[in-house]
């Protein structure tokens, strides 16, 4: 990764936390809503190389860890997104039938919001969380894997053209 | 073609990992700067979020509607009649008078028990991605508030002040799961822990397991030591079921909290406390059913009705 490239996405990912900050936490969307920042970032893994998906998580995961709602330590988002943004690179890298199929970018997206959650669910109850009842659980699981399903779409192709237009490498969706 | 990866990228994802469990393992020995960094990130995003806040409400109006179709169904039809300016008007109107009931309501209450308290919007609620239950005040500590303060709407107990920001305050809610309170039944005195479950459904562990809790019973907050986090006597909510376990060490009760944390609009944060505990004095009336009058009419067959009589 470059430092244009750098340069380039920074302000993008902190225009989506803004937003999300500012906007998405607002609404009070039923079944818990999203959250734009991680569907942003897993989205934009997909369509990078390994290494800059981690970077991106790593930078995702910090913005998630300021956020005000974040309850755990700082690090805790940033641990789990490096993983989930990677391991989405890594699945999609060289793979043209998951890379150049929008719906197969939306699939991975969303199990990757899904899993995303579990993983720091997991981690949390280890570093002495709570976490609420398995009922509350599941249908926050269920809300935001539905919401990453509708939202993803919508983001795909605008985070497709920036993403193009800044790493240069790769045809558009 | 599949990637393999090579040895930078792995060290590079060795290296970024690595500096996340420094940063954990930081956080969780309480060093300043990570304190520090998220208060500066709230203290900088308050601003941005009160705008925010006024931008987002027309969508989120419609939203709270939608998703209350069938509740304002109603009311819907009898707003069909109106013009479309008169219905604006309304809608402008509401909010201000939904605002305006809470803090009434939020008056009454804090006025009862005697508590000095500091009013605030809320003008932001906590994304449940991360299982978490809480709410941004517009309210920190340039208006008095400070951390572990207890925060009250119209109905009851809120939550606790989590972080105290310049112009703003995160409150942990009651729902939250990791949410305890010291509670007591009131009336009978019995004393518990009430915890939050994610919903506006609490669970109440009671400390005696030869006492009896019925369903309906109300639950205050015990109080804590000089008013905090909780002044004694605030409402909590009413006792829905209770689980009687034969073998089980000590007796539960669902409780279902009086404050619906969905709609908060309003709230107040309890800055000082009563000088003397208010006990029961704010445990919410009982409705009382409203009595229908019945009339029996007995008709006798081949009596003859009275017919009416002209007067002058």
């Amino acid at each position: 990764m470059s430092i244009r490239s750098f340069l380039l996405s920074s302000p993008i990912f902190l225009g989506v936390f803004l937003f999300q900050e500012a906007f998405v936490t607002q609404m009070r969307l039923p079944a818990g809503g999203f959250n734009l920042l991680l569907v942003v970032a897993l989205i934009w893994s997909a369509l990078s190389t390994p290494e800059i998906g981690a970077l991106t998580g790593f930078g995702a995961g910090i913005g998630m860890d300021l956020s005000q709602t974040s309850p755990g330590p700082m690090g805790h988002w940033t641990l789990v997104l490096i993983i989930a943004c990677y391991a989405v690179a890594f699945l999609g890298y060289g793979d043209d039938n998951i890379r150049g199929n929008p719906i197969n970018i939306v699939l991975l997206t969303t199990i990757g919001v899904f899993l995303s959650q579990l993983v720091f669910l997991i981690l949390g109850l280890m570093l002495g969380q709570h976490v609420g009842s398995i009922g509350n659980i599941l249908f926050l699981l269920a809300g935001s894997a539905f919401w990453a399903a509708i939202i993803s779409p919508l983001l795909l192709k605008v985070i497709s053209y920036l993403h193009s237009n800044i790493f240069g490498s790769r045809a558009q969706l | 073609m599949r990637y393999g990866g090579d040895n930078r990228g792995r060290l590079l994802i060795i290296v970024l990992v690595v500096t996340t469990l420094f940063l954990i393992t930081l956080d969780l020995r309480g060093v300043q700067v990570i304190n520090g960094l998220r208060t500066g990130t709230q203290t900088a995003l308050t601003p941005v979020q009160k705008v925010g806040s006024w931008a987002v409400s027309p969508l989120r109006n419609f939203i709270s509607d939608v998703t209350h179709l069938g509740r304002t169904r109603n009311q819907i039809a009898k707003l069909k009649d109106e013009n479309d300016k008169l219905r604006l008007k309304l809608q402008d109107r509401k909010v201000a008078d939904a605002q305006l009931a809470q803090l009434k309501s939020v008056l009454n209450l804090a006025g009862t028990a005697g508590f000095k308290i500091v009013n605030a919007k809320v003008i932001s609620q906590g994304s449940s991605t991360s299982f978490t239950q809480t709410i941004t005040i517009d309210a920190g500590t340039s208006s008095g508030i400070q951390s572990n303060m207890t925060v009250l709407s119209g109905y009851g107990l809120v939550g606790v002040v989590k972080y105290a920001y310049a112009n703003s305050a995160l409150v942990q809610l009651a729902s939250d799961p990791s949410f305890r309170i010291g509670a007591r039944i009131a009336g009978s005195q019995q004393i518990g822990i009430l915890s939050g479950q994610g919903t506006r459904k609490g669970v109440l562990q009671l400390l005696d397991n030869t006492t009896t809790v019925h369903k309906g019973d109300a639950l205050l907050a015990r109080g804590s030591d000089n008013g905090r986090p909780f002044v004694p006597g605030v409402p909590i909510g009413e006792v829905t079921s209770v689980n009687n376990s034969p073998g089980a060490v000590t007796q539960t009760a669902d409780v279902r909290f009086y404050t619906n944390f969905s709609t908060l609009g309003v709230v107040a944060v309890v800055v000082s406390g009563a000088s003397a505990d208010p006990r029961d004095a704010l445990v919410p009336p009982k409705p009382h059913p409203t009595p229908i009058p019945t009339v029996t009419i007995y008709a006798t067959p081949g009596a003859v009705s009275p017919s009416p009589t002209a007067t002058k």
